[in-house]
């Protein structure tokens, strides 16, 4: 990746970041059930957002690697999971620290929570596999395989774990998850937290899968100068 | 003249770091029977694996049936033969049991007689009810060799097959490798040491540095003192 | 359709010839269900949730064991190989595979139920019926699944601690619904009061069959 475009998209991120800070500590109005801990919303769900959407991306890598072949799809796969797994860990952490003023437990087996902490599980399989397997493309069409066929089930993840919790109603009540925001200024905070969010992981992809071209590239380079020995008769 | 069965552009393959072969173009032409001669690890059965559609190359790309063995299909799958260092036999099964397998999976029509009779051929008719298991090395190998022969293949692609064979079991893998080739077979051979079959002209090959190479005169005479026995080669 | 017969008529043989992989199902289904026993004691008065549960808990492991036995079956003597060498096409093998897999998981899944109505003191009735689909469609897409993953984990380090990391998020949903179908066909309701669960299965197994189909070929080769 051009690094020049990596620093203005790091830049561009850190500005509206600093916005959405500013928005999300200073300007939004304080909600009226829950007090200052439900500004941890303005996070969680962007997160939330960015885990999921990323976890599309990996899936996608997966299916192009599969269906053209070229170590780049699987670089950009592996980057997108990594990072993908960071946002996905915060949204559990803010949930976990949202819950506990709230209701007073540490966690909740509320739909949404459930359905990220799967993904999480899923997640922490692609990148145990990447990381206990050697770098092979076999092991890259693994990685793929896995990817695609858990995109393909976490809509099926959703929709069940919905119904448990339906048909069970929680101990708890359901968070609210961005709907019934009175406030249209906590509709625009939203929007810019997510924006925010969603450049941060942009920024980090880009460097995450910068990174791995390079190390792909110099694995080439090595294979295509073990050849050049071979055919010299080098040692 | 014929389209060559096996044909190689450039092939090579990289495991990891470590490259294998490289830059290979080989030609095998029909009814031929060809050797390639090397020691442990210098890609011997990496090739077989490659001109069987097992593995794909890294590098160029082998033909064999004017067909890209990436891209192999099942009709020509149907024609390849091969024997490799692991029988591809079931243990728990009986010989009989095994071949009719195998002649089952290939859509051979008369599975059981075929079975039988390729268990006459390699001289193990009396011990079709056997377990595979119970079988000598001698036994399992000729029985690997009827798997690999039982649906007609027209390229037989031979992994060191005589590798921990006493005289006995090498003379019969000998003659039948010699029935295949009269059949119009073709066979592909790899070994540590050349071998001869009576009324036999085999190619021989040496993996160099990655690269099969025709084996030199000299390089042999230099080797050992024994001269290769000069007939005239099957094709022209 | 005949070398999916051989195939599956070859793998039936030979669990024929050395019963090793039903034995260690049922036995490790029995193992399970006595540690459930013991852990959830107090529950047994309470009966068909817990029960509903332990079922699916031996099911599962049962599962991981056996499906990884029916692809290292193939390992022995590289008779793998033999398979890919052969004109027979990746989604067959699969298929027959599959069917395997699934026929081995149904024993378990029998004995699973079995003991699990006897340890949990349950009343057998007109629930078997309902219970038996549930049971089925949760084999079939275990089965599907496991199978498409079994290959991977015969080839990664430290394989036999991969497959349960990568199944179980994966087979959430159909555990879910599993579990609440069989809970509900155990207290006594009607088929179709657990109607939304056997849609989720139904719907589970469908895209992992499909998706096993399509993927296999990318997980079965070689290097």
């Amino acid at each position: 990746m051009a690094k020049p475009l990596q620093n203005a998209l790091g830049g561009l991120t850190l500005v509206v970041m600093l916005i959405a800070l500013y928005l999300v500590f200073m300007w939004v109005p304080t909600e009226i059930d829950q007090g200052i801990v439900q500004r941890i919303f303005y996070f969680h769900v962007p997160c939330a957002w960015v885990a999921f959407a990323s976890f599309g991306l990996v899936a996608i890598a997966g299916i192009f690697y599969l269906w053209l072949g070229g170590q780049i799809w699987d670089d950009l796969g592996y980057a997108a999971a990594e990072v993908g797994m960071l946002f996905c860990t915060l949204v559990l952490i803010t949930g976990s620290l949202w819950a506990k003023p709230i209701w007073g437990t540490w966690w909740t087996w509320d739909s949404r929570l459930t359905t990220t902490f799967v993904l999480w599980l899923m997640y922490g399989g692609y990148l145990m596999l990447r990381a206990m397997a050697d770098d092979s493309p076999q092991i890259a069409r693994y990685g793929a395989v896995i990817g695609i066929v858990a995109a393909l089930d976490v809509p099926v993840v959703i929709i069940s774990v919905r119904l448990w919790r339906t048909i069970h109603p929680a101990v708890l009540v359901t968070r609210q998850g961005g709907h019934g925001l009175e406030d249209m200024r906590m509709v625009v905070t939203l929007l810019v937290s997510l924006a925010a969010f969603t450049l941060l992981f942009a920024w980090l992809l880009m460097l995450r899968f910068s990174e791995l071209r390079m190390r792909s590239r110099l694995n080439a380079a090595a294979r295509e100068i073990a050849i050049a020995r071979l055919r010299v008769g080098a040692a | 003249m014929a389209a060559p069965v096996i044909e190689t552009h450039a092939l090579g393959k990289t495991f990891g770091l470590a490259p294998v072969l490289r830059d290979t173009a080989f030609r095998l032409l029909p009814g031929a029977a060809a050797i390639v001669i090397g020691g442990n690890g210098t890609g011997k059965s990496t090739l077989l694996k490659i001109l069987s559609g097992l593995v794909a190359p890294s590098d160029g790309y082998a033909l064999v049936f004017g067909e890209d063995t990436r891209r192999f299909s099942p009709r020509y799958r149907r024609r390849i033969g091969m024997v490799s260092h692991q029988s591809f036999l079931y243990p728990s099964l009986t010989a009989r049991e095994n071949l009719e397998f195998y002649a089952d999976l290939y859509g051979i029509a008369d599975a059981s007689a075929a079975a039988d009779s390729w268990l006459e051929r390699v001289g193990l008719a009396d011990f079709g009810k056997e377990r595979v298991r119970t079988f000598s090395r001698g036994m399992e190998q000729r029985l690997a060799v009827a798997r690999a022969m039982i649906h007609g293949p027209s390229l037989l692609l031979l992994d060191e097959p005589f590798a921990a064979l006493d005289t006995d079991g090498s003379a019969r893998i000998r003659s039948l490798i010699k029935s295949a080739l009269d059949e119009g077979c073709s066979v592909l051979a790899t070994a540590h040491q050349p071998f001869e079959i009576d009324d036999v002209a085999f190619d021989l090959y040496e993996i160099v540095r990655g690269q099969v190479a025709p084996l030199e005169e000299k390089e042999e005479v230099r080797r050992g003192g024994r001269l290769r026995s000069l007939l005239r080669p099957r094709s022209s | 359709m005949r070398p999916f017969a051989a195939i599956l008529r070859k793998d039936l043989m030979l669990e024929l010839r050395s019963g090793r992989t039903t034995t260690a199902l049922v036995s490790l289904a029995l193992l399970v269900l006595v540690v459930l026993a013991f852990a959830l004691d107090r529950a047994i008065a309470g009966g068909s949730d817990a029960a509903a549960g332990a079922m699916w808990v031996a099911l599962v492991f049962a599962g991981m064991l056996g499906a990884t036995r029916v692809m290292l079956a193939e390992q022995e003597n590289g008779c793998l190989r033999a398979l890919l060498l052969s004109p027979v096409d990746r989604a067959t093998l699969y298929a027959a595979k599959l069917a395997a897999a699934f026929i081995f998981m149904l024993g378990a899944a029998l004995a699973a139920m079995i003991l699990a109505i006897l340890f949990f003191n349950l009343e057998f009735s007109n629930a078997f019926g309902t219970l038996s689909v549930a049971l089925l469609l949760g084999a079939l897409g275990f089965s599907a699944l496991a199978t498409l993953l079994a290959a991977i984990s015969a080839r990664a380090r430290g394989g036999e601690l991969l497959l349960p990391i990568l199944i179980v998020p994966l087979f959430v949903p159909a555990l879910i619904a599993g579990v609440k179908a069989s809970a509900s066909a155990l207290s006594g309701a009607q088929f179709a009061a657990a109607g939304q669960w056997f849609g989720v299965l139904a719907a589970f197994d469908v895209l992992f069959v499909a998706a096993g189909y399509l993927l296999f070929e990318h997980v079965v080769g070689e290097e």
